[in-house]
C-alpha cells in the first residue's frame, strides 16, 4: 500500500500531516509527504531555476524545503523515522533532482521501508494527478483548502482513493460515518473504514440512504455486510437508516464531529463531468473529513 | 468504435478542464474568421488580427506551454494565408531575436560566474549598515546594472544578496517581513526601472529598434537611446526607493549585525578569480561593442559575440547555456516580431491604429496627447498582463503606425512596457522575487500603484518637455 500526503506548511498542514500519518502507520504504508510549491510564470520559468541554485552557493534553502524540514522534525518526534535517520539530522543535502521539477529526499521509517519526502512546484491538481500516476498510490490525503474547486478537482479526477482533511481538529472527538449503498466501491470502503478507525481509535456510524421511501434488499444486505465485518472487527457502531436525498443527509448526518468514509461513485465519467456524483456532493456540502474509496 | 475505458475518459475530460481557454480560444478564432472583413481591411489583415488575438489568450491565460504558442503563430500565419512558408520563416528571425537569444546566453554566462558575493561587498561597502541607504543602493545598483546586463541577470545575482541579509538579520528567510519585503521589491524595481536605460535593457527595446528600422521610420543608435531614456531612468532611482520606503518601512533602521555576518561570508570566498576578471572583460568589450559597433553589425551579433568568447575561453560549457537559457521564450518572441511584421505588412496595424484613433478623438481634441496616452497607458496594462516583449512585439507596430513622431512613440511604448510593477506575471523579476514565498500578489498592488502612476507622470514630463529639446 502507498500513501501520499500533501501539505503546505507548518501553520495550515500540521492536521493533515498528524492524520495522514496515523493512517499511514495503520497501514504499514509506503508513505510520501509532498509539498507543492507555487506554479512559476513559463517567462520566468528558467530564471528562477538559476536563481535557487545561486541560493544553493549561499546555503540559502529553496522555498519549500523549510516545509519539508518541519516534516522531518514531526516524524522524529514522532519517531516515525529510525533513530540513525533522525541523529543524521534533516539530509537536505540529499535532495535529489528526480526530473520534472520533481525532487526527492529518502527516509528510513520505522512503521515502513519508503518514507519519503517530495519538492514539486506547478499546479496543485495537476502536480499531484501526475505524482499519483506516476508513483501508483492508493490512497492520497490532502487537507481541506479554502479553494473548494481544488479539492473537488482532486476527487474528481486523481486515479486513487482521496482523504480531504476538512475542519479536522485533534483535540475534538470523531465518529466514523460510514455511508453503505450498493456500489462496486463499497465493499473497499467498510475495509478502509475499519482501518481507520481502529488506527483513530474511534466508533463507527453506518448510514445507508435511499432515495426511495423502502429500502431495497441490495442496500439492507450492504448494510448488514458493514456490519458483520465491524462486530468481527470489535468495532462499536450503530446503523442509520435515512430515506431521501443521500448527498444531503450523509453530510447533514456527519455535521463537524465525524469522519466521513465512502466508496467512490461508479457513475459515467462523462455524466460527473457535467451532473457530479454524490461523493463530490457530499464533499461539497460536507464540513468535516472525509474519505472518498476508488 | 472507438471504445474508451472510464479511467481514459477521465483522464480526457481532465484535458478539457484544464485546457478550457485553448477550447474557447479556438470557437472564437473559428467564429472571427466566419465574421465578414471589416471595411478597410484586407483579408489578411483580418487573418492577422485573429492570430494576435488566438496568441494574446493563449498567452495570458498559459493553457498551453509558451513554444506551442510560438508554433502555433507561425503554423497560422501559413495556413491562413497571410504570408508563404518563406516569407514567415525570414520574418521569424531578425537582430532583435539574435539579441534576445544572445542576451540569455550572456545572463547565464555572467551569473554562472559567482560575481554576486563581490557585488554584495562593493554594495556595502558603499551604503553602510543604515536600512534606508542598503534600499537605495540596492535599487540604485540593480537600476545601472540592468540598464546594461539586462534585468534577469541582476535579478539573479542580487537575489542571493538580499535573501542573505535578511537571514544574517536573524529573520526566517521562510517569513514574510516588512524588511524582507522592502529590500525584494527594491531588486524587482531597481531591474524594472533600469531596463529602459539602454537598449540592452531588455528585448523589447531591441525589438522597437528593429521595428523602426524595418519599417523605414528611422535608425536609432545605443547611444541615441541612452540620450533619450537614461535622464528618466536616474530620475526614477529616488522616486522608487521613497514610494518602497513609506509603503515597506521596516522596524529595523540600521542592519548592524547583518552586514558584519555578511562581510565574514564574502570574506571567505576569497580574491576575484582570474574566469571572473575575464568574464568582467568580456562585457566590457560587449559593451563597447554595443556603443560603437551595433549600428554596423547589430546589437544581436554583439551580444552572440560574447557568448562565443565566454564559451572559446572556458567560462562556461555549452551544457551549462543549454540547460539555463529559456529556449522557449526566444521561440516565443521570434514568433511574436514575425506577427508584429505581418500586421504592418497586412494593413492590420493601421487598421487598428486608425479604429483607436477615430474613437478617441471624439472624446479628446488633442490628438498628440490621445496618442500618447492611448499608447503609454494601454502598454503599460498589457506588459502587467503579457509580458514587456510579447507587448512591445504585439502593440509595437500599431503604435507606429499611429501618426506622430515614431521615434518618440516606440521609446516611450517600449519604457512604458518596463512598468511592470502590479503583477506577479509582469516581468522575470517579479517572478524572481515571488518565488522566494515572501512576497504576496497584494504587495505588488501595494507600492506598484504609486509608481506605475509617478511613472506615468515622469514619462509624460520626459516626452512633452525633454524630447522635443533633442530632436
Amino acid at each position: 500500500m502507498k500513501i501520499l500526503i500533501a501539505i503546505s506548511s507548518k501553520a495550515y498542514s500540521g492536521e493533515t500531516l498528524s492524520v495522514g500519518m496515523k493512517i499511514g502507520k495503520a497501514f504499514n504504508a509506503s508513505t510520501t509527504i509532498v509539498d507543492v510549491g507555487e506554479k512559476i510564470n513559463q517567462f520566468s520559468m528558467k530564471e528562477v531555476d538559476m536563481v535557487q541554485e545561486r541560493m544553493d552557493s549561499w546555503d540559502i534553502d529553496r522555498p519549500g524545503v523549510d516545509v519539508l524540514e518541519w516534516a522531518f522534525e514531526y516524524l522524529a518526534e514522532k519517531k516515525l523515522i529510525k533513530t540513525n535517520t533522525i541523529e543524521a539530522g534533516f539530509p537536505k543535502n540529499t535532495l535529489v533532482e528526480t526530473g520534472g521539477g520533481r525532487s526527492e529526499v529518502f527516509l528510513e521509517g520505522t512503521f515502513c521501508e519508503d518514507l519519503n519526502l517530495i519538492l514539486r512546484n506547478g499546479d496543485i491538481v495537476e502536480e499531484l494527478k501526475n505524482e499519483v500516476q506516476s508513483h501508483g498510490y492508493d490512497v492520497t490525503i490532502i487537507g481541506g483548502s479554502g479553494k473548494r474547486r481544488m479539492s473537488h478537482d482532486l476527487t474528481q479526477y486523481i486515479n486513487s482513493s482521496i482523504f480531504v482533511v476538512n475542519n479536522y481538529k485533534s483535540n475534538q472527538t470523531y465518529r466514523l460515518l460510514l455511508a453503505v449503498d450498493n456500489s462496486v466501491g463499497t465493499k473497499k470502503a467498510v475495509k478502509y473504514g475499519i482501518r481507520i478507525a481502529q488506527a483513530l481509535d474511534i466508533e463507527v456510524d453506518v448510514i445507508t440512504v435511499s432515495k426511495t421511501d423502502e429500502f431495497k434488499d441490495d442496500y439492507k444486505n450492504a448494510a448488514d455486510w458493514a456490519s458483520k465485518f465491524l462486530r468481527r472487527s470489535n468495532i462499536n457502531h450503530k446503523n442509520i437508516f435515512l430515506n431521501g436525498n443521500p448527498s444531503e443527509l450523509i453530510a447533514r448526518e456527519a455535521g463537524d464531529n465525524h469522519i466521513i468514509v465512502m466508496g467512490s461513485s461508479n457513475k459515467n465519467p462523462l455524466k460527473t463531468f457535467f451532473q457530479g456524483n454524490k461523493p463530490l456532493k457530499v464533499l461539497e456540502n460536507s464540513q468535516c473529513p472525509i474519505l472518498i474509496v476508488k | 468504435m472507438l471504445a474508451f475505458s472510464n479511467n481514459s475518459l477521465a483522464n480526457y475530460l481532465f484535458w478539457v478542464s484544464r485546457k478550457k481557454w485553448l477550447i474557447i480560444t479556438f470557437f472564437i478564432s473559428v467564429v472571427l474568421f466566419y465574421l465578414p472583413t471589416p471595411e478597410g481591411l484586407s483579408s489578411e489583415g483580418h487573418r492577422t488580427l485573429i492570430i494576435v488575438i488566438t496568441t494574446l489568450i493563449l498567452i495570458i491565460s498559459e493553457s498551453i506551454p509558451l513554444p506551442a504558442v510560438a508554433i502555433l503563430i507561425l503554423i497560422m500565419e501559413v495556413t491562413l494565408g497571410v504570408d508563404s512558408p518563406d516569407g514567415v520563416a525570414a520574418s521569424f528571425m531578425s537582430d532583435a531575436v539574435f539579441f534576445i537569444m544572445g542576451s540569455l546566453m550572456l545572463a547565464v554566462s555572467i551569473v554562472h560566474q559567482g560575481l554576486d558575493k563581490r557585488l554584495a561587498l562593493a554594495i556595502i561597502n558603499i551604503t553602510g549598515n543604515k536600512t534606508l541607504n542598503i534600499t537605495f543602493g540596492f535599487v540604485t545598483v540593480s537600476a545601472l546594472m540592468s540598464s546594461f546586463i539586462g534585468e534577469h541577470t541582476v535579478a539573479a545575482m542580487m537575489l542571493p544578496v538580499v535573501l542573505a541579509l535578511i537571514k544574517n538579520a536573524g529573520l526566517d528567510t521562510t517569513k514574510a517581513t516588512k524588511l524582507s519585503t522592502l529590500l525584494l521589491f527594491s531588486i524587482a524595481y531597481g531591474c524594472a526601472l533600469g531596463s529602459i536605460g539602454t537598449p540592452s535593457g531588455g528585448g523589447r527595446n531591441v525589438i522597437m529598434i528593429g521595428y523602426l528600422s524595418e519599417f523605414g521610420l528611422g535608425d536609432i543608435s545605443y547611444l541615441e537611446w541612452m540620450k533619450y531614456a537614461y535622464p528618466m531612468l536616474l530620475i526614477e532611482i529616488p522616486v522608487a526607493v521613497a514610494v518602497l520606503w513609506f509603503t515597506f518601512t521596516p522596524k529595523q533602521k540600521s542592519l548592524d549585525t547583518a552586514i558584519r555576518k555578511l562581510k565574514v561570508n564574502v570574506a571567505k570566498s576569497g580574491k576575484l578569480s582570474g574566469n571572473q576578471l575575464m568574464a568582467i572583460l568580456v562585457f566590457i568589450l560587449v559593451f563597447l561593442g554595443w556603443v560603437f559597433l551595433s549600428p554596423f553589425i547589430g546589437l544581436g551579433i554583439v551580444a552572440l559575440t560574447g557568448v562565443f568568447f565566454y564559451l572559446t575561453f572556458g567560462l562556461i560549457e555549452w551544457p551549462d547555456i543549454a540547460r539555463r537559457t529559456n529556449w522557449g521564450v526566444i521561440l516565443l518572441f521570434g514568433s511574436a516580431i514575425s506577427l508584429g511584421i505581418q500586421m504592418k505588412e497586412t494593413g492590420a496595424a493601421l487598421y487598428v491604429a486608425e479604429n483607436a484613433l477615430y474613437s478617441l478623438q471624439h472624446i479628446f481634441k488633442n490628438i498628440e496627447m490621445v496618442r500618447w496616452f492611448f499608447t503609454v497607458i494601454l502598454t503599460a496594462i498589457l506588459t502587467n498582463l503579457l509580458s514587456s516583449a510579447a507587448t512591445v512585439s504585439v502593440f509595437g507596430p500599431i503604435v507606429l503606425d499611429m501618426g506622430g513622431n515614431p521615434i518618440a512613440l516606440g521609446i516611450a511604448t517600449s519604457v512604458a512596457s518596463a512598468f511592470s510593477y502590479l503583477t506577479i506575471v509582469a516581468s522575470p523579476t517579479c517572478m524572481i522575487i515571488h518565488s522566494t514565498g515572501l512576497v504576496s500578489s497584494n504587495d505588488y498592488f501595494k507600492a506598484g500603484w504609486k509608481l506605475f502612476i509617478i511613472s506615468i507622470i515622469l514619462l509624460f514630463l520626459v516626452s512633452f518637455f525633454y524630447w522635443p529639446m533633442l530632436s
